[in-house]
């Protein structure tokens, strides 16, 4: 194992972790607005690319372009799978939980279902896009663009929440509604409307991920299912709630990832992510970052 | 006659004995299973898989002209020109699904035979449950080795074996190397189910046994979101072949992955799988130029055998897309239990595995570059030759075995 392979592998890692925090902190957002674990996320990630790879198909605009038209696109579907489905799921009377669970993952399994039946089970592919298979290599070192620009959208998006959470007034709407949802509501802040808006904002955040993954990763309808995990223990990790948590989480389930499969035989490098979720949760129950 | 007790029962029975004979003549449809992937990461297979047997059972159910067993004529001659009726299920890829189907489709639907089912891994637990029915079961395109070698009594297969296909790209490389062409390292890139483990052990094997040093033998696991790592460590041993055994989705990302990396083999030599879907090379198929795959089917073959082409036609007809390596095996596994089925003059699952075993259609009357099909004591058949396809220009060429190659190969690739 030479200094290179050790630095390549930690690169790599690290640019995929950051594209795996910015797919997560969509989902602690969610979590931490209203305590909703969002079991759709993952289908979140599909529609977006699935939205990439049309207007790249159809229209031959480039998934650098259409990122910010699929992230809008996705806005409004997450504030309407809210207002739909998830405001009624969270008023339950009796076993609200499960009804939670059962209403997003149902969302899940029907989104998945409807895109086999009008997107057919092939494997799609944006080809020929601005930066899909182009490098760049320092030092023998090779940086792709699509995961690169990647990880600087998943900076600014993360920075441009930061920003939105702490600095505006909707913001601090959303940080209030998360602290006591009953007590807004006496201010006169419509919960519903936070609410929607925190759906939204999280379904923009995974759109962005899609948009950008569309270069370099395969379209189907389950192609989320891999990520969803992935994202479920890197919220877990970094602590339920938090989002700068979900974002270190993301870097942290890159990182380890990539030296696993360096140490060990490649297809046994999910097993340390899970130790190292394990061992945290074992140590830290709430999470590296978490609150609550 | 007076009605007495005795022969009140004697009726009874003589009735019940012959009330499944009468039922059985009148047999007006044979229900076969067919177990695929309709759902999942390998949803497209199933789902091309079910176009290639609709073609079949098209070849079976009206008349055909075609050379091949049962096209001519409508149904099943055997049973009185009784008409297959096929029953999909959905195994997702999950061999757990794939038992639990198998079984329902034996006790609630009443199939006399179930076909199937892309992934080793699933044929392993659906072979068993036939087994334990005593229903045969026809492993259509399922490749590995081990699943012939344990001694199940209603297990076939027409198609070749991972150790063939394996022997046929040594063969391959002996060939290429007595001509003077540098091939002494490999890698070897497998996935983590039976399919890649048996044909990465097939591989270890040869190698060892014909003197090739294997340099990097990496076994990722399937449908995994990143493949850096892996590609990281195939760039860094840089051996002569690589050989991956991958299904689509790994198989794209393998492949836009080396790129990104900037790893360009000197040659690939594919254990088939997503390297003979045409889904792999619309995402890729630009960085594949030169690629080799194995395959059991050529379109090639067309030339020598237009019935090839007619077939194909009618498949594409269907599906938009020409016959591929899986969906051929897939085609042909059906016509040869429709054959078997059709001499067994009987939809019971002991009959048919009789018929099966005594088998014998010369490969004339096949789509593929087969001997001929006949099932040794194990169910395999070993005389499915397979052959090695290149990818030039868009379209797969046959490059070996010399019998039916129309090519030179193309070596190293671009």
């Amino acid at each position: 194992m030479t200094a290179q392979t050790i630095i390549q592998s930690l690169a790599s890692g690290l640019l995929m972790g950051l594209l795996y925090g910015l797919i997560a902190v969509g989902l602690a957002l969610i979590f931490g607005l209203m305590d909703v674990v969002n079991f759709a996320h993952g289908e979140f990630l599909m529609i977006a690319m699935y939205a990439t790879f049309f207007l790249f198909a159809f229209f031959a605009i480039d998934p650098l372009l259409s990122a910010p038209l699929v992230a809008a696109a996705l806005f409004v579907f997450g504030a309407v799978a809210y207002l739909l489905i998830v405001r009624f799921a969270v008023r339950a009377k009796a076993n609200a939980g499960m009804v939670q669970i059962f209403s997003t993952f149902g969302l899940a399994i029907v989104m998945r279902g409807l895109a086999q039946y009008f997107f057919t089970p092939d494997y799609r592919s944006v080809t020929h896009s601005w930066l899909g298979g182009k490098t760049v290599s320092i030092g023998g070192i090779f940086l792709p663009e699509p995961q690169l620009i990647g990880a600087a959208v998943a900076i600014a998006a993360f920075g441009g929440l930061y920003f939105f959470i702490n600095r505006t007034d909707f913001g601090r709407a959303l940080e209030a509604t998360r602290e006591d949802a009953g007590a807004v509501a006496l201010v006169g802040i419509d919960k519903n409307r936070v609410f929607a808006l925190g759906w939204g904002l999280g379904a923009a955040l995974v759109g962005l991920a899609g948009a950008i993954m569309s270069i370099f990763f395969y379209i189907y309808p389950d192609v989320g299912a891999s990520f969803a995990l992935i994202a479920y223990v890197t919220v877990a990790l970094g602590g339920f709630g938090s989002v700068f948590g979900a974002f270190a989480g993301g870097i942290i389930v890159g990182l380890v990832e990539a030296s696993t499969a360096l140490l060990l035989p490649p297809s046994l490098k999910a097993v340390g992510i899970y130790a190292v979720y394990l061992l945290v949760v074992f140590v830290r129950p709430r999470g590296l970052f978490g609150s609550m | 006659m007076t009605i007495t007790r005795r022969n009140v029962l004697l009726g009874a029975t003589a009735v019940a004995a012959l009330a499944p004979i009468a039922s059985r003549a009148q047999t007006s449809e044979v229900v076969i299973g067919v177990l695929y992937p309709l759902s999942g990461a390998s949803a497209q297979q199933g789902v091309d898989a079910q176009k290639a047997y609709e073609a079949a059972l098209d070849v079976i159910n009206k008349n055909h002209e075609f050379d091949l067993p049962m096209a001519k004529g409508e149904g099943l001659s055997g049973l009185g020109g009784a008409k297959i009726r096929l029953i999909y299920a959905d195994h997702q890829g999950d061999p757990q699904k794939g038992r639990a189907e198998a079984e329902r489709l034996i006790t609630q639907e009443k199939v006399c035979a179930i076909v199937g089912t892309y992934q080793s891994s699933v044929a392993v637990t659906v072979s068993q449950t036939c087994e334990r029915y005593q229903i045969p079961f026809l492993s259509a395109d399922n490749s590995s080795p081990s699943l012939h070698t344990r001694g199940l009594k209603f297990f076939f297969r027409a198609a070749p074996h991972d150790e063939m296909f394996t022997r046929a790209m040594f063969d391959f490389y002996d060939a290429l190397k007595k001509k003077g062409t540098k091939i002494d390292t490999l890698a070897l890139f497998h996935e983590d189910t039976i399919f890649g483990t048996d044909s990465a052990n097939a591989q270890i094997k040869l190698a060892k046994e014909r003197g090739y040093k294997i340099v990097a033998d990496i076994k990722y696991r399937s449908n995994t979101p990143s493949l850096s790592a892996e590609v990281q460590q195939l760039k860094v041993a840089n051996a002569d072949v690589l050989m991956p055994s991958s299904y689509t989705t790994d198989g794209i990302l393998l492949v836009k992955t080396m790129a990104e990396l900037g790893y360009k083999p000197n040659a690939i030599v594919a254990q088939a799988a997503g390297f003979s879907e045409k889904a792999l090379y619309d995402a890729v198929g630009d960085k594949l130029e030169g690629v080799i795959t194995r395959g059991s089917f050529s379109l090639d073959l067309a030339a020598k055998r237009p019935m090839v082409g007619a077939i194909n036609a009618l498949f594409k007809e269907k599906s938009g897309k020409d016959l591929n390596d899986n969906t051929s095996r897939e085609f042909m596994a059906l016509i040869v239990l429709a054959d078997a089925i059709n001499r067994a003059k009987s939809t019971d699952g002991e009959k048919i595995r009789t018929a099966l075993a005594a088998t014998e259609i010369p490969g004339e009357q096949t789509i593929m570059p087969w001997k001929r099909v006949k099932f040794d004591e194990m169910g395999q058949n070993n005389d499915a030759d397979p052959v090695l396809l290149q990818y030039r220009g868009g379209k797969f060429v046959t490059i070996s075995p010399p019998q039916g190659a129309v090519a030179e190969p193309v070596w190293p690739m671009k």
